[in-house]
């Protein structure tokens, strides 16, 4: 795999800076951050990561409602592997935010894959409609 | 500190760690005989964002409500509470949620007069990815968590490192399943090194599959190993691990040596570590891996296994149990740190890997209670949000997922030996009305489960009917009965084996029955379904008497009794019967009749 390619957790977080306008700080203290992201900042972003911050974001500073009924992701062959974040996921899978990748039938959310910049790009732009 | 290098699980020294031992009865510790523990766990309520100011505010608010006087004492912390990272090895308290840290935690629940309750894991990470696991931490974690004086742990099962749990390396399978297997050879040579005896036999034609998990592939026999527990698909009874048994017979009692033609996956199903033994409770000759093979359906043979043969028929028994000696073995190393540091320092040890492993079979070994199924909710609250709960669903995220699987447990829970947790309380979220975290309740008292609560308690009143359904103290008396004996499931109108069969059609009435210390038994109907029902459920004293009269504590009196008090336990209307039964005429959806039943 081409690292290059594929966004750390530093460029993840300056990326949700920029986007929203809020301090690092801010969104930390908020909870749309945890301290972890801050640790091992090189470390390429996964998925599940990913769609945890997106959520959050939607949650706390957009005050966006969940979906009540999850049901529709259990789709996702790989939700439940994650107690964690199996509601993030959900989630943003659900308001069509994040994509999920269908391999001959076996739809799978990749909690583990990495994310691209211009993915990054296109979560945002995304998000961005639900700016009231 | 370096990091940790893991390579393969902890030898089996002692066979009380065993699969054999499984069996026999005896904890590995002087365990307490406790009731089922009540309490507050953060996790519904706030998931990862719980903080310190939000866990000071239910300390009060347990007070306020007098909840504390009625037995809800432990004050759980769980994930989302610690450092992102050890410190010097040590664990410590994310600074920014709980600035006053653990003991500055622990201090003021204790205050309150109440017990203070932590969580952890016995893979290298929690399941948020905190890099702070018990795992080879285990004497540092436990001297950290005695001195902040602890009265609870939750232990989780994210990231272990030698079974294929939620967010470990998928290929650990290698180390819980038996490789496939076609065949085995057994031969024996005299002093001079010359064969004077061989035999041959077939995987498919010649060994026996004991257990559910294993089956015939083709000319091999694959899956030998542990049914995984942590979905709702299976039966919590019979044997859910499988072995591959063969039936030698040998002329003479002496050293043999075994030869094992097998192929190695690292996935579900099919592994690479082998486990060889003769008969019941005997040593094990391989408890290891074998070589590699290019992959599954590519056999070789094995080197030479020595085993020790009685002249006469042997029972040959290739197998792999290492998915629950494992995580025996994890639980085990934790619990015993915390005994040698102090034996005397009362902790709780709730034990949490969802049924994976299936717990029931072992955790009374060393655990006061066991997860049965992974989580009943995955849509957690946070502050300003309750969170979400269903009645029904898909997979294990709602009360009768947790309920079906639980009430057909009853045989494994008991004051000596622990409680089956079909996971926390989800009453105060959204998505249950009254009538439902009421049969939730009761559901759970009579199942003696844990009672740990899962709401924001800022949300509750006392004169609402969230705090009237959790302080039921009628209730809740059938959870902490001194009898301890978890309800068994006397009649169901869906099946013919109430007691053992593991019903996933909700549309049916339950009656469960539970006895009670004083001579008394606990009655409850259940509409399990969304829908009302106009059935009417008669139980006979006889019925009862089939499944209850040797668990009662006075059946005799019972059962010649020529009237009974019948108290409704949540109109609290009473009414003596001379009827040698019990009725219910309607119930509607979700709804419960629950009765206590004195002899009079």
């Amino acid at each position: 795999m081409d690292n290059s390619e594929y966004l750390s957790k530093e460029k993840f977080i300056k990326e949700t800076v920029r986007f929203s306008g809020i301090s690092e700080d801010e969104l930390l203290k908020k909870g749309v951050l945890k301290t972890g992201d801050f640790l091992d900042k090189n470390e390429l972003i996964d998925r599940k990561n990913v769609a945890r911050i997106l959520h959050n974001y939607l949650r706390i500073v957009l005050k966006e409602k969940d979906e009540e009924d999850i049901s529709k992701a259990y789709i996702l062959k790989d939700l439940f592997d994650c107690r964690v974040c199996a509601n993030h996921i959900a989630q943003v899978y659900l308001k069509g935010i994040m994509d999920a990748e269908n391999l001959n039938g076996l739809v799978i959310f990749d909690v583990f894959g990495k994310v691209r910049e211009d993915e990054t790009e296109d979560y945002f732009r995304k998000i961005g409609k639900f700016i009231k | 500190m370096g990091e940790k290098n893991f390579e393969n699980p902890d030898k089996i020294t002692d066979l009380k760690y065993g699969f054999d031992a499984f069996k026999n009865g005896k904890a590995l510790f002087n365990k307490k005989k406790r009731l089922p523990t009540m309490g507050w766990n953060s996790w519904n309520a706030f998931g990862s964002g719980n903080t310190e100011a939000l866990t000071k505010a239910m300390c009060e608010k347990i007070v306020e409500l007098g909840l504390d006087k009625i037995g809800y004492k432990y004050v759980v912390l769980d994930d989302g509470c610690y450092n992102a990272k050890r410190v010097d090895g040590h664990l410590e308290s994310d600074p920014v949620k709980f600035p006053s840290g653990f003991q500055g935690m622990s201090d003021f629940v204790h205050s309150k007069r109440l017990k203070f309750g932590m969580y952890n894991d016995i893979g290298s990470k929690l399941c948020s990815g905190l890099e702070v696991g018990t795992c080879g931490y285990e004497e540092t974690d436990a001297k950290d968590y005695i001195k902040w004086d602890i009265d609870y742990i939750k232990v989780d099962n994210c990231y272990n490192v030698w079974d294929n749990a939620t967010f470990s390396n998928p290929e650990n399978a290698r180390f819980t399943f038996a490789p496939n297997i076609r065949s085995i050879r057994i031969n024996k040579t005299n002093d001079s090194g010359k064969s004077v005896f061989q035999i041959n036999l077939s995987a498919v034609e010649d060994g026996e599959i004991t257990g559910n998990r294993a089956f015939i592939e083709r000319d091999y026999v694959t899956g030998i190993g542990t049914f995984d527990g942590t979905g709702p698909d299976s039966t919590p009874l019979g044997e859910l691990s499988s072995e591959l048994v063969f039936n030698v017979n040998v002329p003479e009692d002496g050293e043999y040596d075994l030869y094992v033609t097998y192929a190695t996956g690292s996935f579900e199903g099919a592994g690479a570590w082998l486990q060889v033994t003769v008969g019941e409770n005997g040593e094990y000759y391989y408890d290891d891996f074998l070589s590699v093979t290019e992959n599954q359906d590519s056999f070789k043979e094995s080197p030479s296994i020595k085993i020790s043969l009685k002249a006469g028929e042997n029972r040959l028994r290739l197998m792999n149990h290492r998915r629950q000696e494992n995580t025996l073995l994890s639980y085990a190393k934790i619990k015993e740190n915390f005994e040698k540091i102090n034996p005397d320092k009362d902790i709780v040890f709730s034990i949490c890997e969802w049924g994976k492993t299936q717990p029931q079979n072992w955790g009374y070994k060393v655990g006061d209670s066991w997860r049965i199924l992974n989580d009943i909710t995955f849509q957690v609250g946070s502050d300003g949000d309750s969170g979400h709960a269903s009645w029904e669903g898909a997979y294990t995220t709602s009360v009768t997922a947790q309920y079906n699987k639980a009430v057909i447990m009853d045989s494994f829970s008991g004051p000596g030996k622990g409680y089956n947790d079909p996971d926390m309380l989800m009453i105060g979220m959204d998505g249950l009305n009254e009538t439902m975290c009421k049969t939730h309740m009761t559901m759970w008292c009579m199942m003696n489960s844990p009672l740990m609560l899962g709401m924001d308690l800022r949300n509750v009143k006392k004169d609402d009917f969230i705090c009237s359904v959790i302080s039921n103290e009628d209730v809740i008396a059938l959870d902490q009965d001194p009898l301890g004996i978890q309800a068994k499931r006397i009649y169901t109108t869906k099946a013919v084996s109430p007691d053992t069969t593991y019903l996933r059609d909700n549309d049916r009435i339950d009656v469960l029955c539970k006895p009670l210390a004083d001579g008394s038994i606990a009655l409850s109907f259940i509409n399990v379904s969304l829908g009302d029902r106009k059935d009417s459920v008669y139980i006979g004293t006889d019925l009862i008497k089939h499944y209850m009269s040797e668990k009662m504590a006075d059946p005799d009196r019972f059962f010649n009794a020529d009237k009974f008090e019948i108290t409704d336990l949540w109109t609290k209307e009473k009414k003596i019967s001379e009827e040698k039964g019990f009725s219910c005429n309607e119930l509607k959806a979700c709804d419960n009749l629950t009765i206590r039943i004195k002899p009079l």
